[in-house]
């Protein structure tokens, strides 16, 4: 018989991508993440879920600085990316942002062709020395949007004459463009239908052997199932945190098991 | 953790699983009861009627089945609505299986009837059938009232159960060393506490089952399991 404990073990070897420690974040005087300490897998998937107004995106923004850019937006404690720091004052937050990418609700393609919405991030970062490096780095990022096959006969035409499920992808390899190393996605999914939902699911699925995936999500289900670690989120506390099976199957916190099984809270 | 869902109707399809759980439980649990009674009374229309009656059995575990089909489908249980569903689904195949042993039992008693007597070996036969009867009753007490200790005391007992049956396998053996005219009634005699034991693990299964709903891991196998085969 197989040594199914051990097996388990096995597999969930991974190293820590991402750490937090009593991150504290506000907005004004509103206290909006109170004291979250979690520790994001490299090379997984990881689901933000809870009710709206949790703090799930504000801290998911947290991991890319998204949140330097509000003016009453106040970040305390650590937040370090392979050891570092990311708060440093050395660090820049837009080559830190190169490095851990982001993906949107809407999605929202430049009003460019589908080549430069493509080529913008490699070109501003100086990824590539001349055009056929470029063109390469184009055509690699469509692959891995899982939307190659679908414009590339089409590579100047408007980014913003695709459809939702398309233009979704098109941001996903706009974002992997410049090879990150996390990429964050808040609600990558709620403007699409179901087709272009399970698209970018197995999507997601594919770019986890290169990248940490962090994705915020409403549908419970969609984090299931793409998932390999949940983090609860309630009232800008962290409720829970651990392998999806085991949240979606039997959570420690009464919190968690009344959110996921749609009770009131 | 609050005990209603925002949608309503998620907590009637679960609540109407359940009370169907219960209901079949009920009737497996006669079924036990008047298969052992017909058994010592020699009654064969009793035994008759326990056997038409495992077809309501049988209808409810489809009716069960189709029903946590549905439920898993339409409403993605999870966490402690998906143990129900799923203890619920084990749980109705155990209740089937007691079931068919009990209608078992009465189509044996059928065929006793026209036999000898064995004089002395109903009445612990049917001592145990009425010990898997009540750890049944109990363990759907435990079931419908999420308590695991109850479920607990359940798998403990299935221990009397096998050390019944392991006495009453003796007992037989030495009515039919004595006489040879006893061998076909204490073979069907034997297989009807052979049965019973099987009923007993059944009951323990289900057990297993709440313990798995209440607290979400199996029980870790704490019972004292004979494995001796000396009887």
């Amino acid at each position: 018989m197989y040594d199914t404990e051990k097996l388990g073990t096995d597999v969930n070897q991974t190293e820590t991508k991402i750490s937090a420690r009593n991150v504290q974040v506000y907005y004004g005087d509103t206290h909006a993440i109170k004291d979250v300490n979690v520790d994001i897998d490299a090379k997984s998937v990881t689901a933000f879920i809870g009710p709206s107004g949790c703090g799930k995106s504000t801290f998911l923004r947290c991991i890319n600085r998204m949140n330097d850019t509000i003016d009453v937006c106040r970040v305390e404690g650590d937040i370090k990316i392979d050891g570092e720091d990311i708060y440093d004052k050395r660090v820049d937050p837009v080559q830190l942002r190169a490095k851990v990418g982001m993906v949107f609700q809407k999605p929202n393609p430049f009003p460019k062709s589908i080549y430069d919405n493509i080529a913008y991030g490699p070109r501003i970062h100086g990824l590539a020395k001349n055009k056929a490096d470029l063109d390469e780095i184009v055509e690699k990022s469509l692959r891995r949007g899982a939307i190659w096959n679908e414009v590339k006969d089409r590579l100047h035409a408007p980014g913003t004459g695709l459809s939702g499920g398309q233009q979704q992808r098109l941001c996903i390899a706009r974002a992997v463009a410049t090879e990150p190393e996390v990429l964050l996605m808040d609600e990558p999914c709620s403007a699409l239908d179901p087709i272009a939902t399970a698209q970018v699911e197995e999507l997601i699925d594919e770019l986890r052997d290169q990248y940490s995936v962090v994705i915020v999500t409403h549908s419970m289900q969609q984090a299931a199932r793409v998932s390999q670690k949940t983090a609860f989120f309630h009232l800008g506390n962290l409720v829970e945190y651990g392998d999806t099976s085991q949240i979606f199957t039997n959570p420690k916190d009464e919190r968690t098991e009344s959110y996921i099984t749609g009770r009131i809270g | 953790m609050n005990d209603q869902h925002i949608v309503s109707a998620f907590d009637r399809d679960l609540e109407g699983i359940q009370a169907h759980v219960m209901k079949m439980g009920g009737l497996v649990e006669a079924a036990i009861g008047e298969a052992a009674n017909a058994m010592v009374a020699r009654d064969q229309e009793l035994a008759e009627q326990v056997r038409a009656a495992d077809k309501a059995i049988d209808a409810l575990e489809e009716l069960i089945n189709e029903r946590c089909a549905n439920l898993i489908a339409l409403r993605a249980p999870a966490a402690v609505d998906l143990r129900v569903v799923l203890s619920v689904m084990k749980i109705a195949g155990n209740l089937e299986r007691i079931g068919d042993y009990a209608k078992n039992m009465a189509k044996r008693t059928s065929v006793l009837v026209h036999m000898e007597q064995v004089e002395g070996a109903h009445a612990s036969l049917k001592r145990m059938a009425h010990e898997v009867q009540l750890m049944l009753k109990d363990v759907l007490d435990a079931f419908i009232q999420r308590d695991v200790d109850l479920a607990r005391d359940v798998l403990e007992r299935d221990e009397g159960v096998d050390q019944m049956y392991n006495a009453l396998f003796r007992e037989f053996l030495t009515f039919m060393m004595e006489d040879p005219r006893y061998i076909t009634p204490c073979m069907h005699l034997h297989f009807m506490a052979k049965n019973t034991e099987r009923m007993g693990d059944h009951v323990t299964a289900i057990a297993e089952q709440v313990v798995y709903l209440v607290t979400g891991s199996m029980p870790e196998d704490a019972r004292p399991k004979a494995t001796r085969l000396d009887a």
